[in-house]
């Protein structure tokens, strides 16, 4: 694992040092989320997904999302990552450089900046870029995130040696590969120059089990970097694993938090995981 | 205003021949016309190579046989100037005799055909070998005024890239030449960037003129009777060839020639073929200078002297072709 | 102090309150025009209101997408930030004149003309547009290059190698005529005229469409690389999302000539707002 500082984002005038109720160590502090999506190409519908989600995470820390399908836990994910528009509440995040941000209301380009530099993200369904060489997609993810073109490109190896894609397919265009080791050179890209906060949708979904052995591994070993974690896992055996605490979703709501060891064994909790 | 002729007062009708000036000789052009002429010039001086449009009159010469050069002389020569016309740098040519007589029967004017004697030449492919001299005045008929017309079209954009100095589209061309040829084949015409702000055509010249423009001590007024525009370089003023640094201009040049009766290798020479397939022989075009050559009468560096522009490329030549042997 | 600030980042492009109406200027001519009204042209005076109140800014090394149908108003709005035509109102701004504080439309059409040498350069959907096709590739680099001054025929034509190849043209064909090149070897030409100069702003405007799939997806490939290696600012138009979701970060959505939303790629595709932005998804997700 290649531990690289994080661009020093300067503090932005204006922006509060501290917000009521929002803890001063935190990396990531959700307050009051709600979110819902109006479907004006079928009828004008409203689809409510989160109401009003609470949720802290702090450096080194791995929160697992947890609960049925639909409970709202991919969408939580993207909210962080502005992915999705938020509809009220707030997702504070504080940057390197110790500024609080508002990411449901920071203005595009600011959010597009703070994604390339201090927010990660590995999902299931993100493609690598077609036509372009597993290498550099991995390499530009570092020279995202500050580091320069030819120690991106070493960190690229080293990444890409540690989810165990060989070297003969660096240099191949990414299209060319399996689900496998798309999904791979994702979390390779991902975790290269790891950011202060990953957010990892499924990230092992499609892996077989000595794959998926490998990028938990990988994971695992993100803690070292102080890298928080805020995660969607199908299996309780990855979650038991790599989980520091576990949030339980339901109906777009958190309906309880804990030690995985105490939440994945209560049978009154809404668990849809595969042993 | 000089004196009114008693023919022509009292009428508005004459009034406009009163502000014309002296009575003007029966003939080919109208005091007003003269003087729509010598304003343009003087524009045209004022702006070295901008190209001043004028109202073209009829002249007893076709448009494209000299008639600009002609409405150029004929506002400029007065009854004590001596007037050299030369085609293909002879004086004898029938275009040049008949166009002197023309002008001098016309005017008053002498007929001269010693460059040195004359105040104003006026001329269409050649500048004479001699240095010209402040005071005189080179007129050279020009066929084609646009230096731009074989890159675009429209008179607008010509227009709008002069006004825009944005000759980008020209160094393409000159570009392209040398792609597709190896060198800037443009001949004749050769154009020229004058005073650092217009390009400009030289009139087909041959490249080997295209230096005697540059800080002449005589006006070149250029003229373009079928295009209706003027354009005019001012004595002193820099006039250079357009070509790449590291694609030095080159003038027409064939080693080892000499004129056959002056023995002169450092003028424009004009190949005569020998008769029953014997080798050619070369000769001076410039007539009158060689003449005075083989008299002793010429000075001996001619205007410009081209001659070291293609012995510069000559020893070019010849160190590439030891470097690559 | 901060660089950070959403005041005060450092753009390299900025648009204000452009709009451009053909036919009557008037404040008459907007009522009843937008994509409420389902139109851009006026009822009350017939005039055409191409754009109206569209503002961004583009960062160095930042690509925006400008998306909509045909009619919508992106060209329009990239043609009055080329010069190519002149806006009704509003600010264009580039960083690299007079540090932004000269309003590009204030400027004379000779002037406009300039800053396409050196600040701003674009490419067209029709390679025709931004080349002469009569002339080799090198021709046509050579002629920004000599625009600007380059003087030295050796120097000349060594830049346009370089050119031809970053954009993948093999050199073999740097001296045939334009004409004689595939569609997709043309644009490439054309797009290594537009970075001859290294311009700090370069517009796209539908730079593949009317390419067949194969080749487009290369023409793609090799401006994604572009935009990521020169730290050109750059605004793409296009109405292929295919495209906007390969090359920006950041998007405006056009409809009868205003702005109906904007944000970043991914959410625009994902998490569309605006009915008609939900639409335009719809359609392209098929």
């Amino acid at each position: 694992m290649t531990t690289v500082t994080p661009v020093q984002t300067p503090v932005r005038p204006g922006t509060p040092a501290h917000v009521p109720g929002v803890p001063g160590d935190t990396v990531l502090s959700v307050r009051g989320l709600r979110k819902d999506f109006t479907l004006h190409t079928i009828d004008g519908r409203t689809v409510d997904a989160l109401h009003g989600v609470d949720l802290d995470v702090r450096p080194g820390e791995h929160v697992a999302l947890a609960g049925t399908s639909g409970a709202g836990k991919s969408t939580l994910l993207r909210c962080v990552y502005r992915t999705y528009l938020t509809g009220s509440g707030h997702i504070w995040f504080r940057t390197a450089g110790g500024e609080l941000l508002d990411v449901a209301a920071l203005p595009d380009a600011d959010a597009a900046e703070l994604r390339g530099q201090e927010i990660g993200y590995v999902s299931q369904f993100l493609r690598p870029q077609p036509r372009r060489s597993v290498i550099s997609i991995v390499a530009s993810a570092g020279v995202a995130r500050g580091m320069g073109r030819a120690d991106a490109r070493e960190a690229a190896a080293a990444a890409l040696r540690q989810v165990a894609i060989a070297e003969h397919l660096w240099d191949t265009h990414a299209t060319v590969l399996s689900g496998g080791q798309k999904q791979r050179v994702n979390i390779a890209a991902g975790t290269i120059a790891p950011p202060r906060l990953l957010l990892l949708d499924e990230p092992v979904s499609a892996l077989d089990p000595a794959n998926r052995a490998a990028v938990l591994d990988l994971i695992a070993r993100l803690e070292e970097t102080g890298t928080a974690v805020l995660s969607v896992f199908h299996d309780l055996d990855a979650i038991e694993r790599l989980a520091t605490r576990v949030v339980v979703l339901g109906g777009g709501q958190v309906l309880a938090t804990g030690a995985p060891g105490e939440i994945l064994h209560d049978p009154n909790l809404p668990l849809e995981v595969a042993r | 205003m000089n004196t009114l002729s008693p023919t022509r007062t009292g009428t508005g009708a004459s009034r406009a021949g009163a502000l014309a000036g002296p009575d003007p000789r029966p003939g080919i052009f109208d005091e007003l016309s003269k003087r729509e002429l010598r304003r343009a010039m003087l524009s045209g001086i004022a702006i070295p190579g901008y190209q001043v449009p004028y109202g073209s009159r009829e002249m007893p010469v076709a448009r494209g046989w000299g008639s600009g050069g002609l409405q150029a002389t004929l506002s400029l020569v007065c009854d004590e100037d001596q007037l050299k016309v030369i085609d293909q740098g002879e004086d004898a040519g029938v275009n040049a005799s008949n166009l002197r007589r023309l002008i001098t029967e016309h005017t008053g004017a002498g007929e001269e055909t010693d460059t040195r004697a004359a105040d104003i030449i006026q001329s269409r492919h050649r500048i004479p070998e001699q240095p010209l001299t402040d005071g005189q005045i080179l007129v050279l008929q020009v066929p084609n005024a646009e230096p731009l017309f074989r890159i675009v079209q429209e008179m607008d954009e010509q227009r709008r890239m002069h006004a825009e100095a944005d000759y980008a589209k020209m160094w393409v061309w000159l570009y392209e030449d040398i792609v597709h040829n190896g060198l800037i084949t443009a001949a004749a015409g050769y154009p020229v960037l004058v005073e650092g702000r217009y390009v400009m055509t030289p009139s087909p010249i041959p490249r080997w003129d295209v230096p005697k423009m540059n800080d002449s001590d005589a006006i070149t007024i250029l003229s373009a009777g079928r295009e209706k525009r003027l354009f005019a370089v001012p004595p002193h003023t820099r006039v250079v060839p357009l070509t790449f640094d590291d694609r030095p201009f080159e003038v027409e040049y064939t080693p080892g020639t000499a004129c056959r009766l002056c023995g002169s290798d450092d003028t424009y020479l004009v190949e005569e073929p020998g008769e029953n397939g014997a080798p050619g022989t070369w000769s001076c075009s410039d007539t009158d200078f060689c003449t005075r050559r083989r008299t002793g009468d010429a000075p001996a560096d001619v205007a410009g002297q081209p001659v070291e522009l293609a012995r510069a490329a000559l020893r070019r030549a010849t160190r590439e072709q030891e470097e690559t042997s | 102090m901060s660089t950070h600030t959403p005041q005060s980042r450092p753009w390299a492009l900025k648009v204000s309150g452009l709009g451009r109406i053909y036919g009557d200027p008037s404040p008459a001519s907007l009522t009843g025009t937008g994509p409420e009204h389902g139109t851009a042209v006026s009822p009350s005076t017939g005039a055409v209101v191409a754009a109206w109140d569209v503002s961004f800014e583009v960062a160095p090394g930042e690509a925006l997408g400008i998306i909509g149908e045909s009619g919508s108003g992106k060209s329009t709005v990239m043609r009055c930030i080329a010069g190519d035509e002149a806006a009704t109102t509003g600010g264009i701004a580039l960083r690299s004149v007079a540090d932004g504080t000269v309003n590009l439309c204030d400027l004379l059409p000779s002037a406009r003309r300039r800053l396409r040498l050196k600040d701003i350069a674009a490419v067209y959907q029709d390679p025709a547009a931004g080349l002469n096709l009569d002339v080799t590739a090198g021709g046509n680099i050579a002629d920004p290059l000599t625009a600007v001054g380059w003087r030295s025929y050796d120097g000349i034509r060594q830049r346009a190698a370089e050119l031809l190849e970053r954009v993948e043209v093999p050199l073999s064909r740097m001296d045939d005529l334009v004409r004689t090149f595939s569609g997709g070897m043309r644009q490439r030409v054309q797009i290594a005229k537009a970075l001859a100069n290294d311009p700090p702003v370069l517009l796209l405007d539908e730079p593949t469409t009317g390419l067949d799939a194969s080749v487009a997806a290369g023409v793609l490939d090799l401006l994604r690389g572009l935009l990521e290696e020169t730290g050109v600012a750059a605004v793409v138009v296009s109405h292929d999302f295919g495209v906007i979701d390969m090359l920006t970060r950041r998007v405006l959505v056009m409809k009868h000539g205003r702005v109906v939303e904007s944000g970043l790629t991914d959410q625009l595709l994902e998490d569309p707002q605006h009915p008609y932005s939900q639409q335009l998804v719809a359609a392209a997700r098929g």
